[in-house]
C-alpha cells in the first residue's frame, strides 16, 4: 500500500501546486480590474480620483507590476501564511476569512449532515418497495426538490416565514450590536439567538440537498433488495426494519459516503444563494463580492481555500478507497 | 442658525468676502442629559469598509456619507446652499487662486484634542500624499497656516468647484494621529476612528458590515439629537422589509411603489428626494453609425423614455433631460431641446436606412428588453450583451462597444463632472465610456471649471448642456428618485441642496442629528 499511497500524496501535491498557479491566474484573467470603483447597484456614484492618485494605489497594490514579479510576491507571501490585504475591503484577507469561516461551517456541514440522514432514510425507504405508494410520493417529492431552483426556495420561505409570518428574522446571521454577554446566560442567549437566525438558510440548503441522497439511497436500496443474504437475514426472523439498518444499509453506505465526501469538498466554497438571500456573512457572500469587485488577493485565498477543501475530502476519500482495495487484495491472496 | 444660501456663498466665490459668524457654542462634557433621539437605525446595502478616509469603501455612497457623521468638512450644505462648517468665512484671492480659510474656535477632535488649522493644512497635504478615493484633491497646490491661525489654500488653477466639492467634501483628519502614520491604508492603530464630527465611532462589526456611533457630546456645533446611531447591512430584497418590521428605522429604494405599499402605513413616512440618479446610454461616438449625430438622435426620438421610465420606475416618470443635468437639480437647463416619443422623426432621420447596434448592459436590468422593439419600429435592431459589473467597466474603459446603458447617482451637485466625463478626469465606471470630440464644448467645459462668477458660470453650463442635449454623446432614457421609508418620530430627512456631498440622495444630512 505505500507506493500507492507515496504515488497518491504525490499527485496530490501537484494538483495543489496547480490549484495555487490557476488561482492566481484566474481573477486576473477576469475582464475588469480592482481599481475600476463604481459597480455598484444603481448607486454607482462619481468618483472623481485623479490619475495620479490611482496609479498611487495601483503601486501600492503591486498591480503596476509586470504578472511574474506579482506572482513571485503571492508565492513569497504565502509561503509566509500571509494571504495578503483585500483592495476592496481594506483589512487583511486573512482576518476576512477567519471571521465567515464559522458561519460557513455551522450552516453548511449542519445541513449537509441533516440532508444526508434525512435523504438517506427517506430513500430507503422508498427503495425496500419501489413502485409502492410511499415510493412514489417520495421520489416525485425528492425530483420536484431537486428541480426547483435553490434561490426560489430560498425567497420563499424567506417571504413566507420572516415577512409573512414574522417567526424568522429578515436578513443576517445574528442580531447586531445584542450585547449578549459573555455568561453562560449569554453564551446561550447568542447560541438561540444565531440558530434562529440561521435556521431559514439551513432550511434551504437542507430541503435543496436532500433531494441528491434521496434518489441516490433509494436507486442502491433497490439494486440489493433481492440480495440473497437479506433473505437469510429475513430467514433468521429479523424484523424489515431489523433487516434495512443492519444488513441493507451498511452495503449501500459507501456510494452514499462518496457522495458525502464531494459535497464535503465543496462546503468551503460556501452557499452564494443563499447567504446572500438571508444575507448571512459566509464565505460564498463574501467570494461574490470579491467577484463584484474583482478583489484578487480575496479571490486568490478563496479560491486557494475551496480548491484545497476539495483536494483534502478527494485525497481522504482515495487513502480510503486504498485501505479498501488492499484489504480485498489481502482476502483474495 | 444663520446660513449663507446659495447666491450669498456664489457671490462670496465671485471674490467677495463670505463672513458669516457661527453661533459659538460651549460643549457640554459627560453626557448629562437624556436625547431627543434614543437610537436611529440606518439600513444600507453593504459593508463599507472600515470608516477612514483611507480605508472606506468608494463603491457606494454609502462609506463617504457615513464618514460625514464621524468627521467634519471645511464646508456643508443645507438645504439652500453651501454653509459653513469648520470654516467660518472664507476669502478667494482675486485670480481664484488661494483660498483663505478662518476656522471656527473650539472645535475639538473626540479624544479631546483642539482642531486647528495645522490639522486641515496637515490633511490636505497627507491626501496629496494618500489619496481621499472619494473626491481628487489634485488642484490643490500647496497649503500655508497664517500667523493669526487662518488657513490658506493654494489651487493649481482657479477651480469653481472647489468650495463645494473639496471643501465641502473632503474629511478634515487630525494630524496627531496620521503623521506618524506611513501607511494610512493599512494602519489599523486604535485612534484611526478619531474625527471631529458629531457622532464617534464605538463599534464596527466588519462581518455583519455593521457600525454603532455614539453622540459626541463635546461637539463643537452642537449637541447631537441623537444618541446612538446605527449603520447595518440588509440584502436589498428585505431592505424596505426591516423598516416596515421595526428592524431599521430608514432605508430606501428606487422603486416608486414603495409610496403605494406604504400609502396606509400608520407609522411610517415615504421621503422622495429629487431626481439624482440617471439612467442612460453611453454612445461611442466614434464608431459608426454612432458617430453620426442623426442616428443618435432618431435613437432618441424611436424611445418612448415616458413609458420605459414608468415601466421600470413603477411611478410617474422623469425623462431624461437631454443635457444630463437633472430636473428639481440646482444647474438644470430648463429651455433644452428635448427628444419626445417620435418613431416617424427617427425614420425621418435614418433615411431608410437599418443598422444593427450593439449594447451593453448589466445582467439584471430590464430596460433593454423594452428599448429593443422600439428600436426594431425604425429599423435598429438592437444586440444586447449581458455582462457584470466590472466587465461592462473594462468594455468601456477599452471603448470595446457601442452603446452601453449605464445607472448612477453623481449628476445634481456641482456640474463639473459635465467637464470631467469628457476629459477622461473620472476614475468611476461610467465616466469610462464618455467619448466626444466637440471643441466648443471641451473649451466651455474648461471654462466653467475656471469661472468664479456664479451668473457667468450658470451661462456656460446651461449652454454646454444644449451641446449635449444637439449631440447626445450620452442619451438620457430617465432619472430616477430614490424613496426613504422612514420611521418619522426618530429621522428628519433633509433634501440636501444639490445632492450631500458631490450629488447624494441621502436624506440623512448631519444638520438634522444636531441641536444647531
Amino acid at each position: 500500500m505505500l507506493p500507492a499511497l507515496v504515488r497518491l500524496l504525490l499527485r496530490y501535491l501537484l494538483l495543489a501546486a496547480g490549484v495555487v498557479l490557476l488561482n492566481f491566474v484566474i481573477p486576473r484573467s477576469l475582464p475588469g480590474d480592482p481599481l475600476s470603483f463604481g459597480a455598484g447597484e444603481g448607486t454607482d456614484a462619481a468618483v472623481p480620483l485623479s490619475r495620479a492618485a490611482k496609479d498611487q494605489l495601483r503601486a501600492y497594490y503591486r498591480l503596476d507590476e509586470p504578472l511574474n514579479r506579482q506572482l513571485g510576491a503571492y508565492l513569497g507571501d504565502l509561503s509566509r501564511g500571509d494571504l495578503g490585504r483585500s483592495i476592496a475591503r481594506s483589512a487583511p484577507v486573512s482576518d476576512l476569512i477567519r471571521d465567515r469561516l464559522p458561519w460557513t461551517l455551522a450552516l453548511l456541514l449542519v445541513s449537509l449532515l441533516i440532508a444526508a440522514v434525512v435523504g438517506t432514510a427517506a430513500g430507503v425507504v422508498a427503495g425496500w418497495l419501489p413502485g409502492a405508494g410511499r415510493d412514489r410520493l417520495l421520489v416525485a417529492i425528492a425530483s420536484a426538490l431537486a428541480a426547483i431552483p435553490e434561490f426560489l426556495v430560498a425567497i420563499g420561505l424567506l417571504l413566507t416565514f420572516a415577512v409573512g409570518l414574522g417567526w424568522f428574522p429578515l436578513f443576517g446571521g445574528q442580531t447586531v450590536f445584542a450585547g449578549y454577554g459573555g455568561d453562560p446566560a449569554g453564551v446561550a442567549r447568542r447560541a438561540l439567538d444565531v440558530v434562529w437566525h440561521l435556521t431559514l438558510p439551513a432550511a434551504t440548503l437542507v430541503l435543496v440537498g436532500t433531494s441528491a441522497f434521496v434518489l441516490l439511497a433509494r436507486d442502491a436500496t433497490v439494486g440489493l433488495r433481492h440480495a440473497p443474504w437479506l433473505v437469510v437475514a429475513r430467514a433468521k426472523g429479523l424484523s424489515e426494519r431489523g433487516v434495512a439498518r443492519r444488513h441493507a444499509l451498511p452495503n449501500i453506505a459507501l456510494p452514499l459516503l462518496t457522495f458525502f465526501g464531494l459535497r464535503l469538498g465543496t462546503v468551503l466554497g460556501g452557499a452564494l444563494v443563499v447567504e446572500r438571500v438571508f444575507g448571512v456573512p459566509g464565505l460564498g457572500l463574501l467570494g461574490y463580492q470579491a467577484i463584484r469587485a474583482r478583489d484578487y488577493p480575496l479571490l486568490q485565498a478563496l479560491f486557494l481555500l475551496s480548491g484545497l477543501g476539495v483536494l483534502a475530502t478527494n485525497l481522504l476519500l482515495e487513502i480510503v478507497y486504498l485501505r479498501l482495495e488492499t484489504r480485498r487484495g489481502l482476502l483474495r491472496g | 442658525m444663520p446660513r449663507l444660501t446659495r447666491r450669498q456663498t456664489l457671490q462670496g466665490m465671485a471674490g467677495a468676502v463670505a463672513a458669516l459668524a457661527l453661533p459659538r457654542r460651549t460643549a457640554a462634557l459627560g453626557q448629562e442629559t437624556a436625547f431627543p433621539v434614543d437610537l436611529v437605525r440606518f439600513a444600507w446595502g453593504t459593508d463599507v469598509g472600515a470608516p477612514t478616509p483611507f480605508q472606506v469603501s468608494p463603491a457606494g455612497p454609502g462609506g463617504p456619507v457615513l464618514l460625514t457623521l464621524i468627521y467634519d468638512t471645511l464646508t456643508w450644505k443645507d438645504a439652500e446652499g453651501i454653509v459653513p462648517w469648520l470654516a467660518t468665512e472664507w476669502t478667494i484671492s482675486d485670480d481664484g487662486l488661494v483660498y483663505t480659510f478662518r476656522l471656527v474656535d473650539g472645535a475639538t477632535w473626540h479624544d479631546g484634542q483642539p482642531l486647528t488649522a495645522a490639522d486641515v493644512a496637515f490633511s490636505f497635504d497627507y491626501y496629496a500624499q494618500h489619496p481621499y478615493t472619494w473626491m481628487s484633491t489634485e488642484v490643490v497646490a500647496s497649503t500655508t497656516v497664517t500667523d493669526d491661525g487662518a488657513i490658506r489654500i493654494a489651487l493649481k488653477r482657479p477651480y469653481a468647484a472647489f468650495v463645494e466639492d473639496i471643501a465641502g467634501v473632503v474629511p478634515i483628519v487630525p494630524r496627531h494621529v496620521w503623521e506618524p502614520v506611513a501607511d494610512p491604508i493599512g494602519y489599523d492603530g486604535a485612534d484611526r476612528f478619531v474625527g471631529s464630527g458629531p457622532f464617534a465611532l464605538e463599534e464596527y462589526d466588519q462581518t455583519a458590515g455593521a457600525y454603532r456611533l455614539l453622540a459626541n457630546d463635546r461637539y463643537w456645533h452642537g449637541r447631537p439629537r441623537v444618541r446612538e446611531w446605527r449603520q447595518i447591512t440588509v440584502p436589498a430584497e428585505a431592505r424596505i422589509q426591516v423598516v416596515q418590521q421595526g428592524e431599521a428605522d430608514i432605508s430606501y429604494g428606487t422603486d416608486a411603489s414603495v409610496v403605494d405599499l406604504l400609502a396606509g402605513a400608520p407609522r411610517l413616512d415615504v421621503f422622495e428626494t429629487a431626481p439624482h440618479s440617471i439612467v442612460r446610454l453611453a454612445v461611442n461616438t466614434e464608431r459608426p453609425p454612432l458617430d453620426r449625430k442623426e442616428v443618435r438622435q432618431a435613437i432618441a426620438y424611436a424611445l418612448d423614455r415616458r413609458q420605459i421610465a414608468e415601466t421600470i420606475t413603477r411611478g410617474p416618470a422623469i425623462v431624461g433631460s437631454a443635457g444630463v443635468v437633472p430636473p428639481e437639480t440646482p444647474w438644470h437647463n430648463p429651455t433644452l431641446t428635448q427628444y419626445d416619443y417620435d418613431p416617424d422623426r427617427a425614420r425621418e432621420l435614418l433615411g431608410g436606412e437599418t443598422f444593427t447596434l450593439d449594447l451593453i448592459a448589466d445582467a439584471n436590468v430590464r430596460d433593454p428588453d423594452l428599448m429593443a422593439p422600439m428600436l426594431e419600429t425604425v429599423g435598429i435592431t438592437l444586440n444586447v450583451q449581458r455582462v457584470d459589473g466590472p466587465t461592462r467597466i473594462a468594455l468601456l474603459d477599452e471603448g470595446d462597444f457601442q452603446l452601453a446603458l449605464v445607472t448612477h447617482i453623481g449628476v445634481g451637485g456641482d456640474p463639473d463632472y459635465l467637464r470631467r466625463w469628457y476629459a477622461g478626469e473620472e476614475a468611476n465606471a461610467f465616466a469610462k465610456g464618455s467619448i466626444f470630440r466637440n471643441e466648443e464644448y471641451a473649451r466651455l467645459g474648461e471654462e466653467q471649471a475656471a469661472t468664479l462668477n456664479p451668473d457667468a458660470r450658470r451661462a456656460i453650463v446651461f449652454r454646454m448642456q444644449e451641446i449635449l442635449a444637439e449631440h447626445l454623446p450620452t442619451i438620457t432614457l430617465y432619472h430616477r428618485r430614490f424613496y426613504w421609508v422612514y420611521d418619522p418620530a426618530v429621522v428628519t430627512p433633509i433634501e440636501t441642496w444639490g445632492g450631500l456631498l458631490n450629488g447624494v440622495p441621502f436624506p440623512n444630512n448631519k444638520l438634522a442629528l444636531i441641536d444647531a
